[in-house]
């Protein structure tokens, strides 16, 4: 309930929108149901004076009836294009809104807090998180809202007829509209969590089997493999069956009661009529009324199937939102430097409290301009080394300082102005080669995003696409080779002089020859900056005045 | 539109192999499509006995018993159609996934850029169930679509001629106008969609670069853009939704008229005494009933759409082709020599592989190096039979045919440690016994001791039985590399072939596994994929590849000495003169 109330401060600012929306929505179904009722009396209406002479016949005012039948008609088909129409243009704001507002709470927190989603395939379920919140809107917030509003005049309506069918007509729709969702909901709970894992266990077996192919094939166990796939397949539908009974049966009851409900309006006010305490046209009205209003509670069922995974996504997205920064924000604007030695005192961190330290003591001196090497195995501490550089992640104990000023007194985005940074993580982004570059600088003019192409040796390849600077670079790079994509880095590097130049494992993934190119090309760059370069590879090395050995978070020299 | 048209009567031919299921189903729909006519009947009995005929509700009780129990044999016939239905797109749902599976292992590994396994997973995931709406909903709504609409004139017809004639115009104006507008809004729909996927595909773009924009310090100046294009990405959408809205506005209009025009047109004669309350009242309750499976068709046109779009990739996955496999069955050898003679393959563009000839000794290594797109990987690939040769021909001792060979013979004889090797869904011992379901603890033991991976093994808490795979404990590359190399051994394979991937190792684990190769490979014929030069150098025999051909061929020291193709690689690798 609390995420709930949090969402929808989220979505204040639209409040006009989400008011509109529902107005709309409650007149449609109003319309609607005024519709049946009128014409129910209308024809009761006309029949009776029918039979009853030509005196009444002159006096029986057939037009307000039947333009009202008209008007009712009209009006449920207009204002439920409008009702669409604003609906979904406020999902559209309100999906605007959140992906904004959470790109917005999540920057002050990478990377740390995105550290365990690493893998793009978190990362996009966070994505479908948010795309799943903004469904609560148009599939929550306005049914159930107007089904609520609706209820509640059409039983007042019916009242004015006569009690006893209002009572019964509420009591259908509550029983529709929400007892029986709930209860199959609650039912299904179970049904649908074992269907979520089935499938993950059999995208398991599929992932498998396209990814090992090669190697079930040759070791014979592809019949296993695909003996693994078929049952896992009926377990699955084993589930999906457990909830389809579920669903089945609620569609069952649903209509049961809808029916039920019609049928003891049409038998109460029947005996009315019947005793004369109600009019004769009175009850196919009330009949028609009670079958249109339970078009109000329809969509109900799945609002319940919604709300639950809107409330798991909320759960998730809240969690990370909740995620206190890795480095506090700064109390005072950050210094400004003249000059960019780093030097670490004893500093050790940790990611997190009760995690084995990352880096245990430390000191080391970066003077000015120097060129430092820092190599040694994987998980060694090299990363984190940058992470602390960067303001990525807080250090513990010990003391840094950088230009003369605790190290403490910069945030990330302080130091990503004297830093620039050449990695294999580098990301490159779904847009143009201009656009990747312009991230660097972007006032870069077309002459200097040509020279930084030049001096990574790119270039001849852009000139040679037929879009030039505009060529697409595909998802994550993925079209550009893994040689091209880390001189994109580099040209980024060309365009953005910093007095510090990190490359972080910067020939990881190349085969030797490309590496050689890649490193002689990078070598005028590092002319006059400070450099850092950490890798497990030999040949970056050898650019380097002086090289230490990291190993489980303590230098050796 | 037209290859839509041809995959829909795939799709009924799918249908047909549960076609049992699917009847009934539809029956059932039917059958409860008529209730609601009978059911009609018996309420207007009702409201007609005690509003016109002044009898009390209690005379009228046979009414209310039949209205009842069609009301529960209603709920028992949605029960049921909604159960049969499931089952029918059951069956055809397993079916499918088995055959696409088989299919996509008669088709062998598929390179990995071609399609990405995820891709695959989603489509016999995803897009088999997106294929159920149609079987379970689309499906049975076309007959419900054709018969209720039907059965309502039949009986309105005699009841009023008026009336039967505004259904009769009205009802097929819903299909027409939808097969008019409804082909375009469906491509204005894709369009939109494929606005959306890439809007989302951009958001994901950002957050994945998020730690880029802010070394880059832009990290703040992203939020804007990312709500501009939010911006813009609503107003296309909303231009075309509301053209897709009002042709649906125009729809129901359509429905909305007809009903006001019978009660109308009713009020007037009713006035008059031309007419009786009965049949007014009775049409009334059928004209919304009438429209109703007619306004669902539109509702279902949807996932009949989903469904295509979805079989559209799985018969492709189904259609693909699948080469010829050889019958061939050789008893197992014990000693495998290789030859290729003039072998050239192409994956349709240039030639990788361009009249290769080369010879692989039995019971020696044979290190393979060049440069990466060297085409070393595709003649693994050709010597593994995952493809064959366009020209040319591989032996096996000088007489047998590889491509005439059954493939899984072939396989039985050999092993493969591929660059990334994958361990399956289990524990370390069962991905060490995939190729030997039989052997023993004390063979796997002695297996991951030759692959230098007993000690990490036991190192952790579960040992053996440590679950690994996707949802198991992550290993270091390095630790799967020895596993996987553990793993042939087991087989105990004359061949082995390796697609040696230490370039991402640090130095230790690359000694480790070079150690590790050494070990396994007495007494086989050993082909290694080297990307360095490390393992080339422990090899009998290194062949340059270059051009689609052996560049040059002989021993490491050999090869050195010399000043061909070998030497300027050597240099490149940094071998040569010694970079630090």
């Amino acid at each position: 309930m609390r995420a709930l109330i949090r969402l929808a401060g989220l979505f204040r600012p639209f409040r006009g929108w989400m008011l509109g929306g529902l107005a709309l929505s409650s007149l449609t179904i109003l319309a609607n149901f005024w519709l049946m009722t009128l014409s129910g009396w209308f024809l009761a209406a006309a029949a009776i004076t029918g039979l009853a002479g030509y005196a009444a016949q002159n006096a029986f005012n057939f037009f307000s009836p039947a333009a009202g039948v008209r008007f009712f008609a009209t009006l449920r088909v207009g204002s439920r294009y409008a009702e669409r129409l604003v609906t979904h243009e406020a999902t559209f704001r309100l999906l605007a809104r959140l992906r904004v507002w959470f790109y917005a709470t999540l920057e002050p927190l990478a990377p740390a807090a995105l550290q365990g989603f690493r893998s793009s395939d978190l990362l996009s379920r966070l994505v479908a998180d948010i795309d799943t919140l903004n469904l609560f809107y148009l599939r929550v917030y306005v049914p159930v809202l107007s089904a609520i509003i609706a209820t509640l005049i059409m039983t007042g309506f019916f009242a004015l007829f006569s009690v006893q069918a209002a009572l019964i007509l509420l009591a259908g729709l509550v029983v529709t509209g929400a007892l029986t969702p709930y209860l199959t909901g609650r039912a299904g709970r179970a049904a649908g969590r074992d269907v979520v894992r089935e499938t993950a266990a059999l995208r398991g077996e599929y992932v498998d089997a396209v990814l090992g192919m090669g190697e079930l094939l040759t070791y014979g166990a592809a019949p296993a493999l695909l003996a693994r796939a078929a049952r896992g397949n009926t377990r699955l539908l084993a589930a999906q069956a457990h909830l389809a009974k579920i669903s089945g049966a609620g569609m069952a009851a649903s209509g049961l009661t809808t029916n039920f409900a019609l049928l003891a309006v049409t038998l109460a006010a029947g005996g009315k009529v019947a005793a004369g305490h109600l009019g004769t046209a009175d009850l196919p009205l009330l009949a028609l009324g009670t079958a249109a209003a339970f078009e109000a509670v329809a969509p109900l069922p799945a609002a319940f199937q919604y709300l639950g995974q809107i409330l798991e996504a909320a759960q998730r997205i809240f969690a990370i939102a909740d995620l206190p920064p890795a480095v506090p924000p700064l109390a005072s604007p950050a210094p400004v430097l003249e000059h960019f030695a780093l030097v670490l005192d004893d500093v050790s961190l940790r990611y997190a409290p009760g995690m084995a330290q990352a880096l245990r003591g430390i000191s080391l001196t970066i003077p000015e301009g120097g060129r430092t090497g820092i190599t040694g195995p994987t998980g060694a501490g090299k990363s984190t080394l940058i992470n602390l550089l960067l303001r990525f992640h807080e250090y513990q104990t010990g003391h840094a300082s950088f230009g003369g000023h605790d190290l403490r007194t910069y945030d990330s985005a302080a130091m990503a102005r004297y830093v620039t940074i050449i990695s294999q993580r580098s990301h490159l982004f779904h847009t143009t080669i201009r656009d990747n570059l312009l991230l660097a600088d972007g006032a870069a003019t077309e002459a200097q995003m040509w020279q930084a192409l030049e001096v990574a040796q790119l270039a001849g390849f852009v000139r040679a696409q037929p879009r030039g600077l505009d060529t697409m670079v595909g998802e994550t790079g993925a079209r550009l080779s893994g040689g091209q994509a880390r001189r994109v880095a580099l040209a980024r590097a060309v365009l953005r002089p910093t007095p510090w130049l990190i490359l972080d494992e910067p020939t990881e993934g190349l085969d030797a020859t490309t590496e050689q190119d890649f490193l002689r090309d990078l070598a005028p760059l590092l002319e006059g900056r400070t450099v850092l370069c950490i890798t497990h590879r030999a040949a970056p090395l050898a650019l380097m005045q002086q090289v230490y050995a990291l190993n489980e978070g303590r230098l050796v020299a | 539109m037209a290859e839509a048209e041809r995959i829909d009567p795939r799709l009924m031919r799918e249908g047909r192999r549960s076609r049992g299921a699917l009847y009934t189903s539809i029956g059932l729909g039917l059958v409860s499509g008529w209730a609601v006519i009978a059911q009609a009947v018996c309420l207007a009995q009702i409201i007609n006995g005690i509003s016109f005929r002044h009898l009390p509700p209690a005379a009228l009780a046979p009414w209310f018993y039949t209205l009842a129990a069609l009301f529960l044999a209603r709920a028992g016939l949605a029960y049921g159609a909604e159960i049969t239905a499931f089952r029918a797109a059951a069956a055809i749902k397993t079916d499918l996934r088995r055959r696409v599976l088989e299919r996509l292992f008669a088709r062998g590994p598929v390179p990995a850029a071609d399609e990405a396994s995820a891709g695959i997973a989603a489509t016999l995931l995803e897009g088999v169930e997106g294929l159920e709406p149609y079987f379970s909903r689309y499906m049975p709504q076309m007959a419900l679509c054709v018969a209720v609409p039907l059965a309502i004139l039949a009986l309105v017809f005699p009841l009023d001629v008026y009336s039967g004639l505004i259904l009769l115009v009205a009802g097929p104006l819903v299909p027409v106008f939808m097969v008019f507008v409804g082909y375009k809004a469906e491509a204005i729909n894709q369009r939109q969609w494929d606005k959306l996927l890439r809007l989302s595909t951009h958001f994901l773009d950002v957050l994945q670069g998020l730690t880029t924009l802010k070394l880059f310090g832009r990290a703040r100046e992203e939020i804007a853009i990312a709500a501009r294009i939010s911006d813009d990405y609503r107003r296309t959408t909303m231009a075309g939704l509301r053209v897709a809205f009002l042709t649906s506005a125009v729809l129901e209009f359509f429905a909305s008229l007809a009903i006001a025009l019978v009660a109308v047109l009713f009020g007037a004669r009713l006035i008059h005494g031309h007419i009786t309350f009965y049949p007014a009242f009775l049409v009334l309750l059928l004209a919304p009933e009438y429209f109703v499976p007619l306004r669902g068709l539109s509702v279902h046109y949807h996932a009949r759409m989903t469904a295509i779009a979805a079989a559209r990739r799985i018969f492709a996955l189904l259609d693909a082709d699948v080469p010829a496999p050889g019958s061939v069955i050789l008893p197992k050898l014990s000693q495998i020599g290789l030859r290729c003679a003039g072998v050239s393959f192409s994956y349709g563009g240039a030639m990788v592989l361009d009249g290769l000839d080369a010879e692989f000794p039995a019971g020696k290594i044979t290190a393979i190096v060049g440069a990466s797109g060297a085409g070393k990987t595709t003649l693994a690939r050709l010597l593994l039979k995952f493809a064959s040769p366009q020209a040319g021909r591989i032996t096996i001792n000088g007489t047998d045919d590889l491509a005439a060979l059954a493939p899984e013979a072939w396989w039985a004889m050999l092993a493969w440690v591929p660059q990334n090797p994958r361990l399956f869904h289990g524990t370390i011992a069962d991905n060490l016994r995939l190729g030997r379901p039989e052997a023993t603890d004390a063979e796997l033991r002695e297996a991951a001791r030759l692959a230098r991976a007993l000690d990490f093994i036991e190192a952790t808490p579960q040992g053996f039985a440590t679950p690994v795979g996707d949802l198991g404990a992550g290993l270091s590359g390095g630790q799967i590399q020895r596993i996987a190399l553990a793993r042939a051994y087991l087989k105990d394979p004359a061949l082995l072939i390796l697609d040696e991937a230490t370039a991402n190792l640090d130095p230790a684990s690359e000694a480790d596994i070079l150690d590790a190769i050494s070990e396994i490979a007495r007494r086989k014929t050993v082909i290694v994929i080297a990307h360095r030069l490390a393992v080339a150098a422990r090899a009998d025999q290194v062949l340059v590849l270059q051009d689609g051909r052996i560049a040059e061929a002989g021993t490491h020291a050999a090869l050195l000495a010399g000043h061909g193709p070998y030497r300027a690689l050597a240099q490149a690798y940094g071998e040569v003169p010694c970079a630090l």
